[in-house]
């Protein structure tokens, strides 16, 4: 049956693990005053500086008025503090309604992608030895490989013969998008949950809408948490295809309408980064609320 | 692996979830159903894109201007939409008012504007802007497009550090050359160029030194009378016509502020606010970033002389903003009333003043901008011409290729470069 491991993602994984060992065994030997591993250490180091810097730079340009933020200094503090940017950035964006489509159209690309990837992994996983099912799973996988340009004019026109050219259209496609990777996820992970769990639950008499919902669903949660996160990622920071598909400029996500800070000819920094703030908030706090969620998921569905 | 037992999930829970994303998933589908509509008891619905975003403000209080003069046509601004996106799904805009630009080239040739040729406001057009129009882009028998704005662009300079070191305005090269020394001399650095970011070379230095002189149009027709065959031996080329230019190009490029290759847009509207430098090869959209810094720059304009003949000098121009409506807009009149409105000229004029723009009609009042009127008499005497790099398809990288020599290449080898490129195109199109 499990002759087909992703190759992908136990790679991945390998990584994934490596660096958690490292960081893990660097913190213990840290707090005991022992030997400190430091090329580890400083290569760790570099890496959330990595993350830390630009941050910092965000979160000062953003209080800064127009002004100073032209002036060069990118480390510099608001010399005088200006919410003035975060003003502007919540108007110019309508704020409080791109912020809603955003979250609407990660949300449904989320719940969509879990539920539909799920039935398609749990159909395709115990139905392995199948051509059908086989060859589907390589069909959904093909998907990996296709970029959105390549196919985005006919999707432009294709959402528009059909009245998708809204936010619909777009959390449809981010699904559609999201399918290849989410079902490869699910499958290696259904893999490690035994049959005879189901089997046991068959000879109660379940149905298997029944095994799905009450069985095998509840024991995909960390692997549903990861493939959300994907897709919300995905979702949210996304701005080729919003801009693409929606038609009617009022029903606009967020990352689209802030490329109007930016133009070759001017440069507005304190407002854009205000406005990066603001969209880049939601996508912080989930990965901090659900972290725990993610590596546990990357490394149950890939260790076998 | 470590099976838990399945826990007992409250089914309602997870079904009022899903009905609620469904509910979420329909409204969007019904909103998306109600926006094409809305002509509903005779108003019509318009939408009008502008993508500046300096000036989404402006237009906004002019819509609701509009709105209150008349109550049949409602307008709804678009500035985030993307265009060819909007043109495959055959629902563009009803009014565009876009750059006049190779963007675009490819709706105009196409025949995807309409003909605007009998609307009065068509015969209002200054008839030295006309051929700017064609020479980007044309369909033939048509008026695609109205020009609303027209921007001029040359040497800005520091009024205050040419009084100190008592340099006049110079209007041949020498003079030029003469006005670099002194400031070099005085430690000032002449010119602030930014090499980093490719378009300023090309729109600076580079049209610049070519616009001041070849004749550009003359020499776009004779280039593409050529045909698929330009090299050294043709009648007419980059090499042989854009060489002296390209050596005078060398030459001011050596008179710039030692850091030119690292520096950007945006660093050199800093150095330029702080008086860094006496000189800086930009347009007037520079003006209002300058502006951030220092807001009471004494700044003036000049045409950049490249030649000792003054009547040579010439400024560059481009059509920062054209009106159009689509041939595929079901809202022509209603889109064509709003276009008279704007062409209005209190409106229009009171626009131009205020984004440091020349006018396009054959009674726009000359500008009273400080930092512009020297720029007027050329404007007047149609002594402009639209910058090389922007006629030459983008399809070349011509940007690019001025950065090469800025930063020291040879200008032969890129030139011919150039000719080989242009050659190619031809025989391809």
């Amino acid at each position: 049956m499990s002759t087909q491991i992703p190759l992908a993602t136990s790679t991945a994984t390998g990584e994934l693990a490596g660096t958690d060992a490292d960081s893990v065994t660097t913190r213990r030997a840290g707090g005991r005053g022992e030997r400190v591993n430091w090329p580890v250490t400083i290569v760790l180091i570099i890496c959330s500086l990595a993350i830390l810097v630009p941050l910092y730079v965000t979160l000062t340009m953003a209080f800064k008025t127009t002004s100073q933020a032209v002036d060069g200094n990118a480390f510099s503090l608001p010399a005088p503090f200006s919410v003035d940017g975060f003003v502007q950035a919540w108007n110019l964006t309508t704020f409080p309604r791109s912020f809603a489509i955003s979250i609407g159209v990660s949300a449904l690309t989320v719940v969509g992608t879990i539920i539909l990837s799920s039935f398609a992994a749990f159909a395709i996983s115990r139905n392995w030895n199948r051509r059908f099912f086989r060859w589907s799973f390589y069909y959904l996988l093909a998907a990996l490989f296709l970029p959105f340009p390549v196919v985005a004019l006919s999707q432009v026109k294709l959402t528009g013969l059909v009245h998708l050219d809204n936010p619909l259209g777009v959390a449809i496609l981010h699904i559609m998008f999201q399918l290849g990777f989410s079902v490869l996820l699910f499958t290696a992970f259904l893999r490690s949950i035994p049959d005879e769990l189901e089997e046991s639950a068959r000879l109660e008499g379940a149905t298997t809408g029944q095994v799905f919902w009450q069985l095998i669903f509840p024991l995909l949660a960390p692997m549903s948490a990861t493939v959300g996160i994907f897709a919300f990622l995905a979702s949210w920071n996304d701005f080729v295809m919003p801009s693409l598909i929606t038609s009617n400029p009022a029903l606009q996500t967020l990352p689209v309408l802030q490329q109007i800070f930016q133009t070759q000819f001017s440069n507005n920094y304190n407002v854009s980064f205000a406005s990066y703030l603001m969209a880049m908030a939601p996508a912080i706090l989930v990965y901090l609320f659900t972290q725990r969620w993610v590596m546990a998921g990357v490394t149950q569905g890939a260790i076998k | 692996m470590n099976p838990k037992p399945p826990l007992p999930v409250p089914g309602l829970s997870r079904r009022s979830f899903l009905i609620g994303a469904g509910a979420l998933g329909a409204g969007f589908a019904l909103a998306g159903c109600a926006a094409p509509g809305g002509s509903a008891s005779g108003v019509t619905e318009i939408s009008f894109y502008v993508s500046k975003p300096e000036v989404i403000g402006y237009f906004d209080t002019l819509i609701a201007k509009f709105h209150k003069s008349q109550a049949r046509v409602r307008v709804v601004r678009d500035s985030t939409s993307n265009m060819s996106a909007d043109f495959v799904r055959n629902s563009p805009p009803d009014l565009g008012c876009w750059n006049y630009n190779f963007s675009v080239v490819e709706f105009v040739e196409r025949g995807a504007l309409s003909d605007l040729g009998d609307m009065p406001e068509a015969a209002t057009i200054n008839p030295d802007i006309k051929p700017l129009l064609k020479e980007t882009a044309d369909y033939p028998g048509r008026t695609s497009a109205i020009p609303y704005s027209l921007t001029a662009a040359s040497v800005l300079y520091n009024k205050d550090l040419f009084t100190k070191y008592g340099v006049a305005v110079p209007t041949t090269y020498d003079d030029l050359v003469a006005a670099c020394e002194t400031f070099q001399k005085a430690g000032i650095a002449p010119f602030f160029n930014t090499y980093k970011d490719t378009w300023t070379i090309a729109q600076g230095l580079f049209d610049y030194t070519i616009g001041g002189m070849v004749d550009v149009p003359d020499f776009f027709k004779r280039l593409r009378a050529e045909g698929t065959k330009v090299d050294a031996a043709s009648s007419v080329s980059f090499q042989k016509d854009f060489r002296s230019a390209m050596d005078r190009m060398v030459q001011l490029g050596s008179y710039a502020n030692k850091n030119a290759a690292s520096r950007g847009y945006g660093d050199g509207n800093l150095a330029f606010a702080k008086g860094e430098a006496a000189m800086y090869l930009q347009g007037p959209w520079a003006l209002n970033e300058i502006a951030k810094t220092n807001a009471k720059m004494n700044v003036g304009t000049f045409p950049l002389p490249v030649t000792n003949d003054p009547k040579d000098l010439k400024v560059r121009v481009n059509v920062d903003l054209a009106l159009w409506i689509p041939e595929a807009s079901k809202k022509k009149e209603a889109a064509r009333s709003f276009l008279s409105f704007l062409m209005q000229p209190e409106i229009q004029n009171t626009y131009n003043a205020d984004n440091n723009a020349f006018g396009t009609t054959k009674n726009a009042p000359p500008t009273t901008n400080p930092a512009l009127v020297g720029m007027q008499k050329y404007y007047d005497d149609a002594a402009f011409y639209l910058g090389a790099s922007q006629i030459i398809p983008s399809e070349i990288p011509v940007a690019n290729y001025a950065q090469s020599i800025a930063l020291g290449s040879k200008p032969e080898p890129v030139l011919r470069q150039l000719d080989g490129d242009w050659s190619r195109l031809a025989l391809r199109s």
